[in-house]
């Protein structure tokens, strides 16, 4: 099989009128110069650069490389305590950190606006808002810090080497659940 | 070796001028010229409307033999970053468990609590920039968000040093703002 | 030898320009007639990013023996064939019966193939978890097919992906040249400047040898990094749990003489400190090895030295 492959490409180099040097080193076919190429393509689809054997197959493969797909990831990894906490723990520090900045940069700019963003005056504009929402948005700022403050405490621990297999990050992680929803709940009635 | 200094001439026999090899041929390079994955220059695509940053089709660094290359090493984006972190972590921490105890913090603590705050929070988002921003990909936003970050430290730091000296301090406002509810509910 | 390395790089530059020689070697002409997406439509679908087209908008290949006390289960499996390079992937459903197969999802996949879909393409060798070749998520967790067992409540149909967040060479065959160029990185191998004292081997402690176990037993499968989302955004510069452990089975050994340029290796914020201790690795790792504690140990170590 082989070989016949062999044969029928040299006829068709003969057909091609090839310099009889090139049937002595087949490796160096693909090595022909960039000005000559181009009168002597004998098919379309011929390579037409210098290219070494290796080259050759490196190309292929990186040309392979460049239609693969990624494989799914987040949308069907099954939910786990242990990257839905990290995420929360994420974006709870992201929150606070973010109501920490933005209160502190308005503060600032705050007389150029003409508003009020003095302690006093903030409890005030609190004291005014309905229970229900008061109660909601205490027990929403109260859990975002509480369980900001439970999952550092864990990573702290687990940065010391300790409490980081399996069983003891499961039931952590379920600690912290419910500690930071306890604890929130709790904080609202302070 | 024999055989494979052939390959590339069995290649070619493969490529042998049928229409029904030319055909596909052709096709093929019409298909690079249209795909965006041979003009991967900018770092945001927008041929993805669900994703910020996809991933960008596969290349290999180097040969596939070679092994991956590590940054040149700085201890104060490794290590000593590390420790920095878990050390204002471990000091931010009584000092938001004082206030429940103690009722509030003195001018001092609470002005050394909002400095420990801040640091940590410009640690926790040069996390998220770096890990959601390579650097190698999109240099441009990176240095932005980097540069924003270290701004909005001095921006904020201002802010709060205002209202550290102004107003009653973080603990004691988050305190009667808290408070502020409940006290109503009693009038 | 340095004169191939050097012509391959040239190559890798060149990438870009126009070639002929695009149809791959695993690319027969014919399948690529065969591609009936318009054109139009490429540059889509051409995008690494591709979810899968769901199993409902798919056929469904069912058990070719039928069987009235069968236990059919449903199996939709993630399909990709790089012979049709604009087509999009796909998830394949296939029903089996489970008393004609194996226990392990490794049996069920290795059925299908021989008996119902030869195209399907995956990795396997052992089949007794030794050998890491058959890694990939199994109904959303990163896992040895041939040490999960098909669970048996046939109501509850199980989905097959290669390992998340990989280049997909085919079906479920993942790329793992980034795998193995950050494994070759770290060093793997004994190093040492100092001959053995007895001239013969190197002679380690019973407490010293201990501390590699739970490291060694590593079989390099990739369930962990591919588990970890950090590996997913960043896997260009971080290393990723599997290769940390490694790194630390060497850092941990009392034999290896290299430890502080070891970790030197690590004094940059991307190789290991990427990690956010988020902990999928080990909850993942088919073995029941721990890279997050490797992990911890090597920062705890940094930080103290």
């Amino acid at each position: 099989m082989l070989s016949q492959r062999v044969a029928q490409q040299t006829l068709r180099r003969m057909a091609a009128q090839q310099p009889a040097h090139r049937f002595v080193a087949p490796a160096a076919v693909l090595r022909t110069s960039n000005a000559i190429a181009g009168q002597r393509r004998w098919a379309a689809s011929h390579p037409v650069e210098k290219m070494s054997e290796g080259e050759a197959i490196n190309k292929v493969l990186n040309q392979q490389r460049l239609r693969r797909p990624v494989s799914p990831h987040l949308a069907i990894y099954q939910p786990q305590i242990t990257w839905y906490l990290s995420i929360l723990h994420r974006i709870t520090g992201s929150l606070l950190s973010g109501g920490f900045y933005v209160f502190g940069a308005l503060y600032l700019i705050a007389p150029a606006l003409g508003w009020h963003l003095e302690s006093a005056s903030l409890a005030a504009g609190f004291a005014a808002w309905p229970v229900i929402l008061q109660f909601l948005s205490k027990f929403m700022v109260g859990w975002t810090f509480t369980f900001k403050t439970f999952q550092g405490v864990r990573h702290l621990i687990w940065d010391t080497a300790s409490m980081i297999t399996n069983p003891q990050v499961n039931k952590s992680g379920w600690f912290v659940v419910g500690a930071s929803a306890v604890s929130a709940l709790a904080l609202c009635f302070l | 070796m024999a055989t494979s200094a052939l390959r590339p001439a069995l290649r070619q026999a493969f490529a042998a001028p049928t229409a029904r090899s030319v055909l596909p041929a052709l096709r093929y390079q019409s298909l690079a010229q249209r795909s965006p994955i041979l003009t991967q220059s900018s770092g945001f695509q927008t041929s993805s409307r669900r994703q910020i940053l996809p991933p960008l089709p596969q290349k290999i660094q180097g040969t596939v033999n070679d092994a991956a290359v590590h940054p040149e090493p700085h201890p104060q984006h490794g290590s000593y970053h590390w420790s920095m972190e878990r050390l204002v972590s471990i000091g931010i921490l009584p000092l938001t468990v004082a206030p429940f105890a103690a009722g509030s913090l003195s001018p001092l603590l609470d002005g050394a609590f909002i400095s420990l705050l801040i640091v940590h929070t410009y640690m926790g988002f040069g996390n998220i920039i770096t890990d959601y921003l390579p650097k190698w990909r999109v240099p441009r936003w990176r240095m932005f968000f980097d540069y924003a970050n270290l701004l909005a430290v001095f921006v904020v730091g201002w802010g709060w040093y205002e209202f550290e000296t102004n107003d009653v301090g973080l603990t004691e406002a988050v305190k009667r703002i808290w408070r502020a509810s409940s006290e109503k509910k009693s009038i | 030898m340095a004169l191939r390395i050097a012509s391959r790089r040239l190559a890798l530059a060149q990438q870009c320009a126009p070639k002929m020689l695009r149809r791959g070697m695993a690319t027969p002409a014919s399948a690529i007639e065969h591609t009936k997406e318009p054109l139009s439509a490429t540059s889509e679908s051409l995008s690494a990013s591709r979810p899968p087209i769901p199993e409902s908008k798919t056929t469904t290949v069912k058990e070719p023996h039928f069987d009235p006390q069968a236990k059919t289960k449903t199996f939709h499996i993630y399909r990709w064939n790089p012979d049709e390079p604009t087509s999009k992937p796909k998830m394949q459903s296939y029903t089996l019966d489970l008393n004609k197969t194996g226990p392990m999802m490794l049996d069920a996949l290795i059925r299908i193939k021989n008996e119902v879909d030869p195209t399907l393409t995956f990795r396997r060798s052992c089949r007794e978890g030794i050998c890491g070749s058959c890694a990939m998520n199994i109904d959303g967790v990163n896992t040895l097919a041939c040490l999960c067992r098909i669970p048996t409540e046939t109501t509850k149909e199980s989905r097959i992906y290669p390992l998340p967040h990989t280049y997909v060479v085919k079906d479920l065959v993942p790329d793992l040249t980034q795998f193995y160029k950050q494994y070759k990185s770290i060093k793997p191998y004994l190093q040492r400047d100092t001959p053995p004292e007895d001239g013969r081997e190197n002679r380690q402690s019973k407490a010293d040898r201990r501390k590699l176990d739970g490291l060694y037993e590593c079989i390099l499968c990739a369930c962990c990094s591919t588990s970890c989302p950090s590996y997913w955004w960043n896997s260009e510069e971080y290393l990723g749990p599997a290769v940390l452990l490694q790194s630390y089975r060497w850092i941990a050994d009392s034999r290896d003489e290299r430890t502080a340029e070891r970790k030197d290796m690590f004094q940059n914020s991307m190789s290991l400190y990427r990690c956010h201790t988020i902990l999928n690795c080990s909850r993942t790792c088919p073995k029941g090895l721990n890279p997050a504690l490797a992990i911890a140990e090597i920062k705890k170590s940094m930080a103290v030295a």
